[in-house]
C-alpha cells in the first residue's frame, strides 16, 4: 500500500517540477509561454478563426484602414490583413520549426559522431560544418533558390543549413565533455557496444541544451524566413507570410501603414516571446554554462 | 594455487604530439610491471598520486591499451582477444571506481543502473529483473526500497555500494578496486571496507586493491606492490614483511598512529616527485632518498630478490 502511495506521490512531485512547468513559473515565463501557446493554437486552427479567406480579393475595398469588418484593415488588393497575419503564422512557424528540426537532427548526428569517434573524422566534419557557418544566410538561401527555385522548400533548407553549425558544435562539445565521466568508463567496462554508450548514455545527457538552443533558434528562423520572404525568395503569392506581407506593404507605406505594421509587430513580439521563454527554460534546466561551452 | 591474473612487463607510454615550437615528448605512466594474482588473493597497489596505479588498473582491464607487455586472465591471453570476445569477457573482470559521484548516469534510477550489466551482456530477462535488483541491493547492505531513487537522492556511501553491486551483478571473478574509499567520509570508508571483506569471503572473489593509503592496504591485503613513478619498487609478499626500499619505509613512517601515546616525529619526504617526462638515468627516487649514492644517479635499479623479496634499490635497508 505504501508503495502505491509512494509511487503516486513521486509521480505527482515529478509532474509538478518538470523543467517546462518551472519555466512557466515566473510571470515573464507565463506571459511569453502563454503568447507562444496562443500563437501555435491560432496557427493550427487558422481556418476556423480567420474572419475572411486570406486570398479573397476585393479590389473596390483596397487599403481600407482598420475598422469593421476588417479589424486590421485590408491590403492593396482588398485582402483582410488579420486573416493573412493569422495564416502567416502557419507559414512562419511551420517553415522555421521544420527547418530547425532538420538542423537539429542532422547537427546532433554529426556532432555526436564527431565527438564520439574523434580523430580525423571529427576534424573533417567540423571543418565542413564551420564552412557552412562562414557563408551569409542570405547567400545560402540564394544558392537554394538558384537550384530549386524560390519557395518554402528553399527557405526551409536555407534556414536548416544556417543553423547546422550551431547544433553540431553544441552536441559535439556535450559529447566530448560527457565522454570523460566515470559512468561512461563503467559502461565500457561492463562490455557495452558503442551504440549502447552513444544512445543510452551520451545522447540522453546531451539533449537538453540542444533542445533549448533549438527553441531559441526557431525565433531566429522566423526572422530569417521573414527576411527571405521580404526579398521574394520565400513564400510565393498568394501564400501569406509575414515577410512577404511587409514587402508588399512598402509600396504604400505612408498611405496604408497598417499593411506593414501589423505583420512587423507580430514578428517582433513572437521573437521576443521565443527568446524570453527560451531564457526561462535555460534557467529552469540550469544549463547556462553548458550552452556556453560550445 | 593457480593464478587468475598474470601481468608481465606491462608498460604504457603516453606521447604528447609535437608542434612547430614543441618537441614531441613521451612518458611512461606504467613501466615494466610484472606480478601474479593468485585466485582468491588480495593484492594491494600503493603509491603517491600520479605514480600510475590507476593507469595500471585500466591497463589490466584493457580500458587503456598497453604499449607493451602481456596480460593473462585465467590462462587466456587478454591482449589477443577480439573486441567482441573482450566485451564478453568483461563480465568476469569488473572494477569499482574511485568517484562514486559520477559513476552512475544521473538520468538512471538505481534499478536501471543495476539492470544495465545484464542488458549489456544480453542476459536480461524481464521477469527476474526486480528480484535481481533487490538481491544485489541486499547483498551490499542497502534497502531494496532505494531501487527507484536517482543517484542525486542518495549519499556518497550509498552510491559506492550501488557501484559495488553493479560490479558484482555479473558474478565476476576479478574485482579491481580503484581507491574505492578515497572520496568518502572516514566512517563510511570503514563500512565499505568491511563490506568488501565480507564479499571477498562470501563470493570467493579475487581483488586488486589500489590505494594511496598504506595503512589501509596493510590491513586489507595479502600482498603489497609499492609503485613509484610507474615502476614497482618493492613487492611485499606479506603485509608484515620487513621493508627494504627506502621509499616504502618513508611511506610507512608517514602513516599516523591513532594512539596519542605513540605520537612521534615523522620525517616528511623532501622535494617533489620528478617529472615523468624525459627522466634522467638512475633511480627515480634518488633525489628524495636519504640513502642515495653515486650509482643511484647513473644506473636504474631493477627488481631483485637478493634480499628476500623483490626490491628495486641499490642500497636497500
Amino acid at each position: 500500500m505504501t508503495r502505491i502511495t509512494d509511487t503516486i506521490a513521486r509521480a505527482l512531485s515529478g509532474f509538478r517540477s518538470t523543467p517546462m512547468s518551472r519555466a512557466f513559473g515566473s510571470w515573464l515565463g507565463k506571459i511569453a509561454g502563454g503568447f507562444l501557446a496562443l500563437l501555435v493554437l491560432t496557427a493550427i486552427f487558422a481556418p476556423w478563426i480567420t474572419p475572411f479567406d486570406y486570398a479573397a480579393q476585393d479590389l473596390t475595398n483596397g487599403n481600407a484602414p482598420p475598422g469593421w469588418p476588417h479589424l486590421l484593415g485590408t491590403d492593396q488588393f482588398g485582402r483582410d490583413v488579420l486573416s493573412r497575419v493569422i495564416y502567416g503564422a502557419r507559414t512562419s512557424l511551420s517553415v522555421s520549426a521544420t527547418a530547425i528540426a532538420i538542423s537539429i537532427t542532422v547537427g546532433m548526428t554529426l556532432g555526436a559522431a564527431a565527438g564520439y569517434f574523434g580523430g580525423f573524422f571529427e576534424r573533417a566534419v567540423m571543418t565542413v560544418v564551420d564552412l557552412t557557418w562562414s557563408f551569409p544566410d542570405i547567400l545560402i538561401a540564394l544558392i537554394f533558390v538558384a537550384i530549386i527555385g524560390p519557395g518554402l522548400t528553399s527557405t526551409t533548407f536555407a534556414i536548416a543549413i544556417a543553423y547546422l553549425a550551431q547544433f553540431t558544435r553544441l552536441t559535439r562539445a556535450q559529447i566530448v565533455r560527457l565522454k570523460q565521466e566515470t559512468f561512461i568508463e563503467v559502461t565500457i567496462n561492463l562490455g557495452a557496444k558503442p551504440y549502447h554508450i552513444l544512445l543510452k548514455h551520451l545522447l540522453p545527457n546531451a539533449i537538453a541544451p540542444v533542445i533549448v538552443v533549438g527553441m531559441l533558434a526557431i525565433g531566429d528562423g522566423i526572422v530569417l524566413e521573414a527576411t527571405l520572404g521580404f526579398f521574394g525568395l520565400g513564400a510565393q503569392p498568394p501564400t501569406p507570410s509575414w515577410g512577404a506581407m511587409m514587402s508588399s506593404g512598402t509600396a504604400k507605406l505612408f498611405l496604408s501603414p497598417w499593411v506593414i505594421i501589423f505583420p512587423g509587430v507580430v514578428v517582433a513580439v513572437t521573437v521576443i516571446a521565443v527568446n524570453l521563454f527560451g531564457d526561462e527554460l535555460i534557467r529552469a534546466l540550469d544549463i547556462r554554462d553548458r550552452i556556453r561551452d560550445s | 594455487m593457480t593464478n587468475l591474473l598474470e601481468v608481465r612487463n606491462l608498460s604504457k607510454q603516453f606521447k604528447s604530439s609535437g608542434g612547430p615550437f614543441r618537441k614531441p615528448r613521451a612518458m611512461y605512466a606504467v613501466n615494466d610491471v610484472s606480478f601474479d594474482l593468485p585466485k582468491g588473493r588480495v593484492i594491494g597497489v600503493v603509491g603517491e598520486s600520479g605514480c600510475g596505479k590507476s593507469t595500471l588498473a585500466r591497463l589490466i582491464l584493457r580500458l587503456i591499451e598497453p604499449s607493451t607487455g602481456s596480460l593473462r586472465f585465467d590462462g587466456d591471453d587478454l591482449r589477443a582477444k577480439s573486441p567482441a570476445a573482450m566485451r564478453r569477457l568483461r563480465a568476469d573482470m569488473q572494477m569499482v571506481f574511485q568517484d562514486p559521484y559520477s559513476a552512475i548516469d544521473p538520468r538512471y534510477t538505481i534499478t536501471r543502473a543495476l539492470i544495465e550489466p545484464f542488458v549489456v551482456q544480453g542476459r536480461y530477462t524481464n521477469g527476474t529483473a526486480d528480484q535481481e535488483v533487490s538481491e544485489l541491493l541486499t547483498m551490499v547492505g542497502l534497502s531494496p526500497g532505494l531501487a527507484s531513487s536517482f543517484p542525486h537522492q542518495i549519499s556518497g556511501g550509498q552510491k559506492q555500494r550501488v557501484g559495488i553491486a553493479r560490479a558484482l551483478a555479473l558474478r565476476p571473478r576479478l574485482l579491481v578496486l580503484d581507491e574505492p574509499t578515497a572520496s568518502l567520509d572516514v566512517s563510511v570508508q570503514a563500512q565499505i571496507i568491511s563490506l568488501l571483506e565480507k564479499l571477498h569471503d562470501d563470493l570467493g572473489l579475487t581483488y586488486l586493491f589500489i590505494s594511496h593509503d598504506l595503512s589501509l592496504v596493510r590491513y586489507f591485503c595479502d600482498e603489497i606492490l609499492v609503485m613509484y613513478l610507474g615502476r614497482v619498487v618493492e613487492a611485499l609478499p606479506e603485509t608484515d614483511a620487513t621493508v627494504r626500499h627506502p621509499y616504502t619505509a618513508t611511506l610507512m613512517d608517514s602513516t599516523f598512529a591513532p594512539d596519542p601515546r605513540q605520537r612521534r616525529i615523522i620525517a616528511p619526504l623532501e622535494g617533489e616527485v620528478p617529472s615523468p617526462f624525459d627522466q634522467p638515468p638512475g633511480c627515480a627516487f634518488a633525489d628524495r632518498c636519504p640513502r642515495a649514492t653515486a650509482i643511484c644517479r647513473s644506473e636504474t635499479p631493477v627488481l631483485s630478490t637478493a634480499f628476500g623479496h623483490a626490491v628495486a634499490c641499490h642500497n636497500p635497508l
